[in-house]
């Protein structure tokens, strides 16, 4: 039978590998250059499976100082990819100046009152608060992608298919993280390396799917969210649509006055 | 587990929910701006409505009575009532239709103002709820003239919002074309 620790290592295996092959996807697709944000984000995923594999060799470190550098990395990592959801974010919506306007503030306001939550349950221990305090930001990540989504269907506002498979990963991971480590976080010493396996395992989907878009993606995706109206036929529609909705707006008070006079 | 964690998780979960709610296509695709200029242009069912609430007044056909004719009367308000009935289902895509506009005006302005959209989402389920009350009046039998009164008004808020919301857009496009125009360049810049 194989071991949980084997089984961990081939998993870390497969993540790096699959680390990788995604790095080669973005940079021969050019799409490092397109999200810059999320490309530094994997390459500092990969630091950090570097990093933590270094540090776990080192037998001379204790396990409260191996604990605490892991730890540290995972902020990074966290860091980044928060970085990158705000340029997916940008991305899709900053072109539409109002609704970017408005959802960016909706941002804003739906990450700090998720982190304010998840710190509030830390009651002021500090082990907790870090904890705590990454969850609470992986939380807050998967609020603003699903507030992000949700915006852009109501406002159908084009999502093209890496951004959305660039949303799902992200989603995905940060909500998994959030169950899994809420979870276990009573019995996480016993659990840790089946806490670590189902860590790992999220990671690997949301890697699967984002190679997947990576590999499928066109540079005419891009090109194809450019808005559908000239300014010239955006100025035209203005005018008309006012003198239409004047037009409108006064039949519609002389119904109501007509309506009152009837009763 | 503690209240709190519990309701981490099931917020976690509820996102993963919501996510894929999020990703369906939407139910119909985003009118090009053309068929906008076409479904303003179009006649308003709301110009009807004095009409349909004096069809549905019970003066209107009483005289039936007086002259003997009960059941005429009652076949004439059972036929009045289908057509409110037809007339409300098409006040209702006005509706819709309206709020599409406003959605897409939203995606071309510059400015979108969170309390107004707020107020359209309002709007939009209070016209939902409006129009369900309606429908089981007129079914019922009972007088509706009180939740017509309601949904005109309502139509004529959204219209209100829209046109504050062209406005903007007009503004925007004025004050675009102006700096882009010859001789509008700052002076100290390459």
């Amino acid at each position: 039978m194989v071991e949980p620790l084997q089984l961990q290592a081939a998993a870390w295996a497969l993540t790096t590998t699959l680390e990788l092959a995604l790095f080669v996807q973005l940079v021969r697709g050019k799409l490092a250059r397109i999200y810059p944000l999320f490309f530094s984000y994997l390459v500092a995923v990969i630091l950090q499976s570097i990093a933590v594999a270094v540090l776990y060799r080192q037998t001379n470190l204790d396990k409260l100082t191996v604990w605490k550098i892991a730890w540290a990395t995972q902020g990074v990592a966290v860091l980044m990819r928060s970085l990158a959801l705000a340029e997916l974010n940008r991305r899709v919506l900053s072109r539409y100046v109002g609704i970017w306007a408005l959802a960016s503030r909706l941002f804003f306001f739906v990450a700090a009152a998720v982190i304010a939550y998840d710190l509030a349950l830390s009651r002021g221990k500090w082990q907790w608060l870090i904890l705590n305090g990454i969850r609470g930001l992986e939380l807050a990540m998967a609020a603003v992608i699903v507030t992000m989504l949700i915006f852009a269907h109501y406002y159908r506002v084009p999502v093209n298919h890496l951004q959305r498979a660039l949303a799902v990963g992200l989603c995905l991971y940060s909500s998994f993280y959030v169950i899994n480590y809420s979870l276990l976080e009573r019995i996480v010493q016993q659990h840790a390396v089946l806490w670590n396996f189902l860590g790992i395992f999220a990671f690997i989907a949301s890697l699967l799917v984002w190679i997947g878009a990576a590999n499928r993606y066109a540079e005419s995706e891009e090109l194809a969210l450019s808005p559908a109206i000239s300014p010239e036929l955006h100025g035209k529609l203005s005018s008309e649509v006012n003198t239409r909705l004047y037009l409108l707006n006064r039949q519609l008070i002389q119904l109501l006055r007509l309506k009152d006079r009837n009763q | 587990m503690s209240l709190p964690t519990i309701l981490l998780v099931l917020f976690a979960l509820l996102l993963v929910t919501l996510l894929a709610w999020a990703l369906r296509p939407p139910a119909r695709p985003l009118k090009p701006a053309l068929d906008v200029f076409e479904a303003l242009s179009r006649p308003r069912h709301c110009s009807r409505i004095s009409h349909v609430v004096q069809a549905l007044q019970p003066e209107d056909t009483e005289y039936l009575r007086e002259t003997g004719q009960v059941a005429l009367m009652q076949t004439l308000r059972l036929q009045r009532r289908r057509i409110a009935l037809n007339y409300l289902d098409q006040l209702q895509e006005e509706f819709e239709e309206l709020l599409e506009i406003s959605r897409m005006l939203a995606v071309m302005s510059p400015q979108v103002t969170g309390m107004q959209e707020m107020e359209r989402w309002k709007l939009s389920v209070g016209f939902a709820v409006n129009c369900a009350f309606l429908r089981w009046k007129l079914r019922l039998g009972l007088q509706p003239f009180s939740g017509f009164t309601l949904l005109s008004n309502m139509a004529t808020d959204i219209a209100r919002q829209l046109e504050m919301a062209t406005a903007r857009i007009a503004e925007a496009t004025v004050r675009g074309s102006e700096s882009s125009a010859p001789g509008n360049e700052n002076i100290g810049s390459r």
